[in-house]
């Protein structure tokens, strides 16, 4: 095609990617800048810093490493990651996925029962949570555990961390599910086929085969769950807004009540780049481990 | 392939094991759906006395659930169109681009995907102020007095549709433009070639060859940018504060915070309608999910 064409066509390309590229420089990559910026002023709401705005320098970063609400922020988000993505994602979804890998009449509804909650919005999620765990005698959860002489307890104020964990479970278990499914069929049938010929038991195979050659699904798995759940904040924040006293007050919602409850943006953003350096990290990490071929 | 018979304590296991997970996550569901059809529910989940749909039709008579719904439909609905127009032809460039920005963006594309929404609040708030006061001095002089508050409800960015719908697209643009991109590059330039011999335009092309191709990939892009539009909590929350813009996420939180007055029936039949399409959309996209684990991260 002649030179012209190819012009036109080198201008063309440019100009259909231009809207995409003004819109995510303008809401996202401006602003990560941005918050890097006021991350380093004392900028707030309220008083006299929400007037004019001072240069602090890193004052708000050694807040941070001095302030006991942002390292137990942190470690309620490190807890909330490993226990609910990390663990009970992970191998609920695992099992379901090796489970349903046997062709029975249920299977398609088992299916789509487990991923249900994945479908659901957040807020209702929490709603639907709110009832489950209520408190007093009638509340569902209550109920269950009456079954095996437990008394009623008043889950959200006395377990919330575990809880808001439980309800996390809950809600990813679809998700690793089809990956994992993903993975497992990739993995050859013949592979299990030597092994039973040599007698292996399902304890051995799961360990010497299906474990191994699952690595590279785990593995992004893991990276992928991390970010998203360090990303959650409406499925917590409608269920218990942070409390009761700060006790699932995830980095999110941290950052959120730092910011509109507490009307210190400088601050909150000195956060927010905190936890917009971990996630880009893995965010590389990940980059790398595709090996994405563009 | 033939399944090797199961002993009866694996099957006991298995299934067993499929049950309790399943009740697990059923549960939760049984209450929203019961508490919808009883006319007298509560916060517990238990047995009604009698069913109605009685609920379901005064969500769109009498109560804000109607406001609520358009609000979403509105706003969702057009930050779907957005990310379907933009991604469309942006993936279209980036699949046949060999343009050195190529590699940079596509990388960009991913690392945008690993950025938690709270991590930017606070800039957007601030970005959205100045936009909605460069918009306000536009609009004041044009609209006039009265008429000033309902225009900026349609083009203000605080607390009007279209700054949220540009920035709950822009939230779903890099998975879209990602799903796009990698559609487009199992779409044969063939095809193209064939219809420029013809001496076909870029419209014509667009028209009679891309789009038909593109509609799988655009179906992909568009249901999984209306699930995360549709769900989300945190935009609406920060950008919207007029009781006439709220949507159905907002709408029922802060409904379900009034704790003494609920009217639980009604509360549960506006999270039914709100769940209904999300699950549909789900339903449709569930066979799109594992491959936009790819390079698009969560969908």
């Amino acid at each position: 095609m002649s030179a012209k064409f190819e012009r036109a066509e080198i201008w063309r390309n440019r100009f259909l990617i231009l809207p995409s590229m003004l819109l995510l420089a303008t809401f996202v990559i401006y602003p990560a800048c941005f918050a890097v910026y006021t991350s380093l002023t004392n900028e707030s709401l309220t008083g006299p810093a929400a007037l004019n705005p001072r240069f602090v320098g890193l004052d708000n970063y050694t807040k941070l490493f001095t302030d006991g609400n942002f390292w137990r922020s942190l470690a309620i988000t490190f807890w909330f990651v490993l226990f609910s993505a990390i663990i009970g994602q992970l191998v609920l979804g695992l099992a379901s996925a090796m489970l349903l890998r046997r062709r029975f009449a249920l299977r398609p509804l088992v299916n789509a029962v487990i991923l249900m909650p994945n479908a659901v919005p957040e807020v209702v999620a929490a709603m639907m949570w709110a009832s489950m765990l209520a408190s007093g005698e009638y509340g569902t959860l209550n109920n269950i555990v009456a079954w095996f002489g437990v008394e009623p307890q008043r889950w959200l104020t006395s377990f919330p961390l575990t809880m808001i964990i439980v309800v996390n479970i809950w809600r990813g278990i679809g998700f690793a599910m089809i990956l994992m499914t993903s993975g497992l069929s990739s993995i050859s049938e013949e592979l299990y086929e030597a092994a039973r010929m040599d007698g292996a038991n399902p304890r051995q195979v799961f360990r010497r085969i299906t474990l191994p050659l699952l690595v590279p699904t785990l593995f992004l798995y893991l990276l992928v769950s991390t970010v998203s759940t360090i990303a959650i904040f409406g499925l917590v924040f409608a269920l218990t807004r942070g409390g009761p006293a700060g006790a699932t007050e995830l980095i999110g919602i941290y950052i959120y009540n730092q910011s509109f409850n507490a009307y210190q943006l400088g601050y909150g953003s000195a956060v927010a780049v905190v936890v917009l350096t971990f996630s880009l990290f893995i965010g590389m990490l990940y980059v790398r481990a595709l090996k994405v071929d563009v | 392939m033939a399944q090797v018979r199961e002993t009866t304590t694996a099957a006991v296991t298995r299934y067993g094991l499929l049950l309790l997970i399943s009740i697990y996550c059923i549960m939760p569901f049984l209450w929203l759906l019961v508490a919808a059809l009883d006319p007298n529910a509560g916060l517990f989940l238990k047995i009604p006395d009698s069913v109605s749909f009685n609920s379901f039709f005064r969500v769109f008579f009498e109560e804000d659930g109607m406001l609520w719904l358009t609000n979403s439909l509105i706003v969702c609905g057009g930050a779907t169109v957005l990310v379907l127009v933009l991604a469309g032809f942006g993936g279209y460039a980036l699949s046949r681009t060999r343009a050195w920005w190529k590699r940079p963006f596509l990388y960009g594309i991913i690392l945008i995907r690993v950025i938690p929404p709270t991590a930017l609040i606070v800039p957007l708030y601030k970005i959205m102020l100045t936009c909605n006061q460069a918009i306000a001095g536009v609009v004041r002089p044009i609209a006039g007095p009265e008429y000033y508050r309902q225009v900026m409800r349609i083009f203000g960015f605080i607390d009007g549709y279209f700054g949220l719908i540009l920035l709950l697209a822009t939230m779903q643009l890099p998975l879209a433009l990602w799903i796009m991109k990698t559609f487009f590059d199992t779409v044969s330039r063939e095809y193209e070639e064939a219809a420029i011999m013809d001496g076909a335009t870029f419209n014509q092309r667009l028209r009679r060859v891309l789009v038909p191709l593109a509609m799988p990939g655009l179906a992909a892009a568009g249901l999984f940018a209306f699930i995360a539009a549709w769900g989300d909590f945190l935009f609406p929350l920060t950008f919207i504060s007029s009781p006439e813009l709220r949507m159905l996420p907002i709408g029922i939180y802060s409904a379900f915070l009034r704790a003494n007055q609920i009217d639980y029936g009604l509360l549960a039949a506006i999270a039914v309608i709100y769940t209904a399409p999300a699950i549909i959309a789900f339903a449709l996209a569930r066979r799109f999910l594992v491959q936009t684990f790819g390079g698009g991260l969560k969908g």
